[in-house]
């Protein structure tokens, strides 16, 4: 049954690795950024009443750099789909044709691809940009580790709530991908999706420093668990118990999404126009 | 006057194009709407925890958050053909029919695209300085008002430039997108007080990338008149000019590298 997948998941792990340059590009980018971020954020601790030692809406500042270094390696690692440009390119080609007729889900087919690229990305860029920046942020005192077995313990949740935001992340891109197919382009739709994520993840900011009850909404929607529940439980801020309930929360979400967009695409390909095919 | 008639012809066709999308259009422009009030809220919620950012107020950061955008708007406008030409353009060598007619390449490359996004960003900068403006206690004067204008086109003029330098390396190497966007991605250093940042990474943000040069000295001029703001006027227009002098020297000199693909 998941046999037939298996081609897109090579293929795709296959793909990255031959844009290897790309991806150094980008690491390069980031590093500039995260080195801006770190500034503003030294700038923001000192200003602060209590000084640097003070604890703002519960980061210290080590903490809100070990933050924000471990949420720009989680998104770079999690979030290298390009499942929407391809439900967009199949759109304009007209080749969404060829799956409606092939005996392949057109959904499983973008599952399969998107772990493959997280999985190569995982072992090829994950394991040694994680190892450096965790080595790096503990052996300077940020990340303080009481027991080793305590933090392998949140290594290991960590590994679940990251595919689960993968697949968190895969859903919602092609939730926009079908909505393609009504604006019949992706450009406005991509930066929609993007922004929407960075915000609501918590990626630009801690969801602990938004107003309490934007803060507790946000916090029972989909998007916290793409990013920033997998890096506080690494960063072992969630006890096991939050840990388990922030992915047992992400996962009810999977399912209920996975619904949703399985009833939006039936709807969605009746009103699809191949453009000349 | 020909040029800018041609200029005219040449976007509104642009525009035509465009709207071919227009709910695509639409969500795009709102969607720059929505990122920037999300990155102005996390500016918030971070500024609420704090009395001030290195003595800057909220409404200091805010106007000053508005202003950096205005510039970065200017460029987004005229000048997104040269992405195309980093990343794609060159290498798939597409060019051709630029290279056929009787007009610099260059400026065809302004009159290619116009790109109505850019006005989301616009709308945001300019209600943020309105909405901080207000709360600012700075006695405004002319001379500060004048920087400010300065600052804003020429330095879209800036960032214009190295956007040319830049896509102008993809005839010498096909592909430079990558480059121009490490660059590029700079002028978020522009968008706080560059006072917050250790003194090589100001003197870079003045000297040698300048986008810390056109927001952040005119709006200390502002607030605290720390400059002569003509003589900043002026030194803003000169690196502006001499930037954009150079950018189509070398765009020039590097599009006589440019290869058809001969099909």
């Amino acid at each position: 049954m998941l046999k037939k997948y298996k081609p897109f998941l090579r293929a795709s792990a296959m793909d990255l690795m031959a844009y290897k340059f790309n991806i150094l590009i980008w690491v390069i980018v980031t590093i500039f950024e995260v080195v801006c971020l770190i500034f503003l954020w030294l700038a923001v601790y000192s200003s602060s009443e209590g000084g640097m030692d003070a604890s703002i809406n519960g980061f210290t500042y080590k903490e809100m750099i070990a933050y924000v270094v471990l949420t720009t390696v989680f998104g770079f690692v999690t979030f290298n789909n390009d499942t929407m440009w391809h439900i967009n390119q199949d759109i304009i080609k007209g080749t969404i044709g060829n799956y409606v007729i092939k005996p392949i889900s057109y959904r499983g087919k973008f599952v399969a691809s998107n772990l493959g690229s997280f999985l190569m990305m995982g072992l090829l860029f994950g394991l040694p940009l994680y190892g450096i920046s965790l080595g790096v942020l503990i052996g300077i005192g940020f990340l303080p580790i009481v027991s080793v077995w305590d933090f392998i313990a949140h290594i290991g949740l960590f590994l679940v709530s990251s595919v689960l935001a993968c697949l968190l992340n895969d859903t919602i891109a092609y939730l926009f991908g079908i909505l393609c197919f009504y604006t019949s382009s992706a450009w406005g739709l991509n930066s929609l999706k993007t922004t929407v994520i960075s915000f609501l993840s918590g990626a630009l900011l801690p969801l602990a420093f938004f107003s309490p009850i934007f803060r507790d909404i946000v916090g029972y929607m989909p998007f916290a668990g793409m990013s920033q529940n997998p890096i506080l439980i690494l960063m072992m801020k969630y006890d096991y118990w939050q840990s388990l309930k922030v992915i047992l929360i992400s996962l009810a979400w999977l399912i209920i999404l996975e619904l949703f967009v399985k009833l939006l695409f039936s709807h969605a390909i009746k009103k699809v126009t191949v453009q000349g095919g | 006057m020909h040029y800018v008639k041609l200029y005219f012809t040449c976007i509104k066709r642009s525009i035509i194009s465009r709207l071919e999308y227009k709910k695509d259009t639409i969500i795009s422009i709102l969607s720059f709407l929505f990122s920037n009030a999300c990155s102005l809220c996390s500016i918030y919620f971070i500024l609420q925890a704090i009395p001030s950012l290195k003595g800057y107020s909220i409404a200091e950061v805010g106007f000053f958050y508005g202003f950096s955008m205005l510039p970065i708007a200017l460029d987004h406008l005229f000048s997104d053909e040269f992405w195309l030409v980093a990343y794609r353009r060159v290498q798939l060598g597409d060019m051709d029919m630029h290279f056929l007619r009787p007009v610099p390449v260059i400026f065809q490359m302004f009159a290619e695209t116009f790109q109505p996004d850019g006005f989301g960003e616009v709308i945001v900068g300019v209600t943020m300085m309105i909405v901080c403006g207000i709360n600012l206690e700075a006695t405004i004067t002319f001379g500060a008002v004048f920087v400010l204008i300065i600052g804003a086109i020429f330095g879209a003029v800036i960032i214009t430039s190295f956007k040319i330098i830049f896509s102008s390396l993809a005839f010498i190497f096909k592909r430079s997108g990558p480059l121009l966007q490490i660059i590029y991605n700079f002028t978020s250093y522009a968008k706080y007080p560059i006072s917050i940042y250790p003194k090589f990474i100001r003197i870079i943000l003045i000297f040698v990338l300048p986008f810390g040069l056109f927001v952040s000295l005119p709006i200390n001029t502002l607030l605290y008149g720390s400059y002569n703001p003509y003589l900043l006027s002026l030194w803003i227009a000169g690196v502006a000019i001499i930037f954009f002098a150079l950018s189509v020297f070398i765009w020039t000199r590097c599009e006589k590298r440019y290869e058809s693909t001969g099909s």
